[in-house]
């Protein structure tokens, strides 16, 4: 848990970072601090660390004043991960991963079972990477080792400074999915800084917008998207997520439920029976476990309804998108082609819903309208 | 020349009848060097360390270190006779103050060329300053700290000849007698040893920056992990 009680950050010069901070952050809680850039997000980040000293009012990590603590000891104890995947460049990856173990002093055999545990964790080969430079990684991997270097010792606390910041929205995207899967088995409280509202959108338990050092909205995303407290929050949320759409963005911002899911066991006659009652062209097919098997066609399945067979007969299962790397473009070519829905599923065949014409019409209309919307301003 | 003997032959005789004579003042000219070079890195690089952190007095000194590497090494040693007399002891002086720049700089530039969101990753882990000078910026600036001891061997080997001229060993006594008598053969005598004591250094040196280039050592871990997964596969036959 990281308590803020009035905190204030004043330069000499007078000018305030941060201005009467009052924050909470629950204990196994996602926290971004978004805002446009000198709003103090990152200011208020680094005080938590001591990087930067708050010079009124008291920050409590884990219910200590942070004052009361050697700063290099309580560095040691909260995770910390920058933007320019400050990876030590002369360190191979489980050198880089086992700094604070090794500054903690732990045995060597401890340090190497932790960083072949933390490698698996991330779905790294440990075999295969213990040994890597840096140099010899990707952007993303470089930044993934950074995020598993700052949960090296168990911290229960971790700062992240724009920690994708720098990387392709494709693998921005990638590594967020895998914060939030690896944040379900660590379960840290994470202060997270960004200035990309999709991102915060995205990720946090709850968000919080800062403008010129001071809090302007706290609360998770809905509440944030739904009941903006002023112009400034709406306007800064709806500009930031309208600049985030290109066509190379995820097909992400554009699934939704499919109008019929079905179950793989139904026959095909039971199936075409539902279509037709609802007057649609299309089925989903879905498991129990959520896995896809497979779009039921109006006229495949009335060919196998004749012949008495299942539904997945009549399905096709070659037109989809993964949501791991399908963009709107990709949608885009797929709903010219033909028209008719597009299942989305995720790298292990789940299924994650479905990208429409009408889907991606919204889209475009409420971008056209929020534009008009501005320029009428 | 009087002599009508092929050089080589002279040199040949020369070598063959004083080669205790030749090989006593290698070693005194290793060993002024050495000391020489010592001092150099044991003052120089934790003055260049103490200058990152000190920015305001980096160009003070750095310009001195300049002044005195500018003024030629013969004059450089005929004015220190006047502080620490004739012999070794002018000559180590002078031989460091002539070496100093190289190092300073490149400790100096080494260490400020270190990119500092590394230095504020290693604060922000909880690195103490003495642990992000050590496990951080030394290693990373190493090769150009390396190039600047590289240079700085290589001039202090080849201008230690002069420390004869004052008084001092070294196989400089060789070259000015040869020079003095017009005996090209003594002069060679003296000059050859004292090329391979600055080349071997400098492919001593060398030899160590490739060691440490990060390409050389990715190749050693990859070395690593392969012998890694042999144990491994070896030691699962093993049980079986």
């Amino acid at each position: 848990m990281v308590l803020f009680e009035d905190v204030s950050k004043v330069y000499e010069d007078g000018t305030r970072a941060v201005d009467h901070l009052n924050l909470e952050i629950a204990k196994g809680e996602i926290a971004v601090l978004i805002g446009p850039s000198g709003c103090g997000k990152t200011t208020t980040l680094k005080m938590v660390n001591r990087l930067e000293n708050c010079t009124e009012g008291t920050i409590k990590v884990e219910g200590k004043d942070i004052t009361k603590v050697n700063p290099v000891k309580l560095r040691r104890n909260i995770g910390y991960v920058i933007q320019e995947t400050a990876l030590m460049p002369h360190l191979s990856v489980a050198e880089n991963i086992a700094t604070v173990p090794k500054l903690l002093g732990w045995k060597k055999s401890k340090i190497q079972k932790r960083v072949d545990e933390l490698l698996e964790l991330a779905g790294l080969d440990p075999a295969k990477y213990r040994y890597r430079l840096p140099d010899q990684l990707s952007g993303g991997q470089k930044q993934r080792i950074g995020v598993l270097r700052a949960l090296a010792a168990d911290p229960d606390v971790v700062l992240m400074d724009e920690p994708f910041g720098a990387l392709d929205p494709i693998a921005r995207e990638k590594l967020q999915n895998e914060l939030l899967q690896l944040q379900k088995t660590v379960k840290k409280t994470i202060i997270f800084v960004t200035h990309d509202m999709d991102e915060a959108l995205r990720i946090a338990d709850k968000i919080v917008l800062m403008r010129r050092g001071r809090i302007e909205q706290v609360g998770s995303p809905e509440e944030l998207q739904q009941n903006p407290a002023n112009d400034f929050v709406r306007d800064f949320i709806g500009e930031d997520r309208l600049s985030q759409i290109f066509p190379d963005t995820s097909v992400e911002v554009v699934v939704q439920d499919p109008r019929i899911k079905v179950s793989p066991k139904m026959t095909a006659a039971d199936v075409l029976d539902i279509m037709e009652d609802e007057g649609h062209e299309t089925a989903q097919i879905v498991d129990s476990y959520g896995k896809w098997h497979g779009m039921a066609l109006l006229w495949l399945l009335k060919r196998a309804a004749k012949q008495n067979e299942k539904v997945t007969k009549g399905a096709k299962k070659d037109r989809r998108l993964y949501i791991e790397d399908g963009t709107l473009r990709d949608a885009a070519e797929m709903l010219a082609d033909q028209d008719l829905p597009i299942p989305v599923i995720d790298e292990n065949g789940l299924f994650r819903g479905v990208v429409t014409h009408a889907g991606v019409a919204r889209l475009t209309i409420s971008r056209l309208t929020r534009y008009r919307g501005k320029e009428g301003k | 020349m009087l002599n009508q003997e092929p050089f080589l032959q002279l040199f040949l005789k020369y070598i063959t009848r004083y080669w205790p004579r030749i090989l006593e003042l290698t070693w005194q000219h290793l060993f002024i060097s050495l000391i020489a070079l010592s001092i150099t890195l044991v003052i120089c690089i934790p003055l260049g360390i103490y200058l990152t952190k000190n920015e305001k007095l980096s160009p003070y000194v750095i310009g001195a270190a300049n002044i005195f590497q500018t003024i030629p090494s013969l004059a450089l040693l005929g004015f220190l006779i006047f502080i620490f007399g004739i012999g070794n002891d002018n000559a180590i002086a002078a031989l460091f103050l002539y070496a100093m720049l190289p190092v300073l700089q490149n400790t100096y530039t080494g260490i400020k060329s270190v990119p500092r969101h590394l230095v504020q990753a290693a604060r922000g882990m909880g690195m103490t300053e003495y642990q992000i000078l050590v496990k951080v910026q030394l290693p990373i600036a190493m090769p150009i700290i390396l190039a600047g001891i590289r240079v700085a061997t290589v001039w202090i080997i080849g201008t230690a000849t002069l420390a004869s001229a004052i008084g001092g060993g070294g196989l400089g006594r060789l070259i000015f007698s040869g020079l003095a008598s017009i005996r090209n053969e003594v002069v060679l005598a003296g000059a050859l040893p004292a090329t391979i004591l600055a080349l071997t250094a400098d492919q001593g040196i060398k030899w160590l920056q490739n060691y440490l280039d990060p390409k050389n050592r990715a190749i050693r871990l990859a070395q690593k992990a392969e012998i890694d997964e042999l144990q491994k596969t070896a030691a699962q036959r093993g049980r079986e």
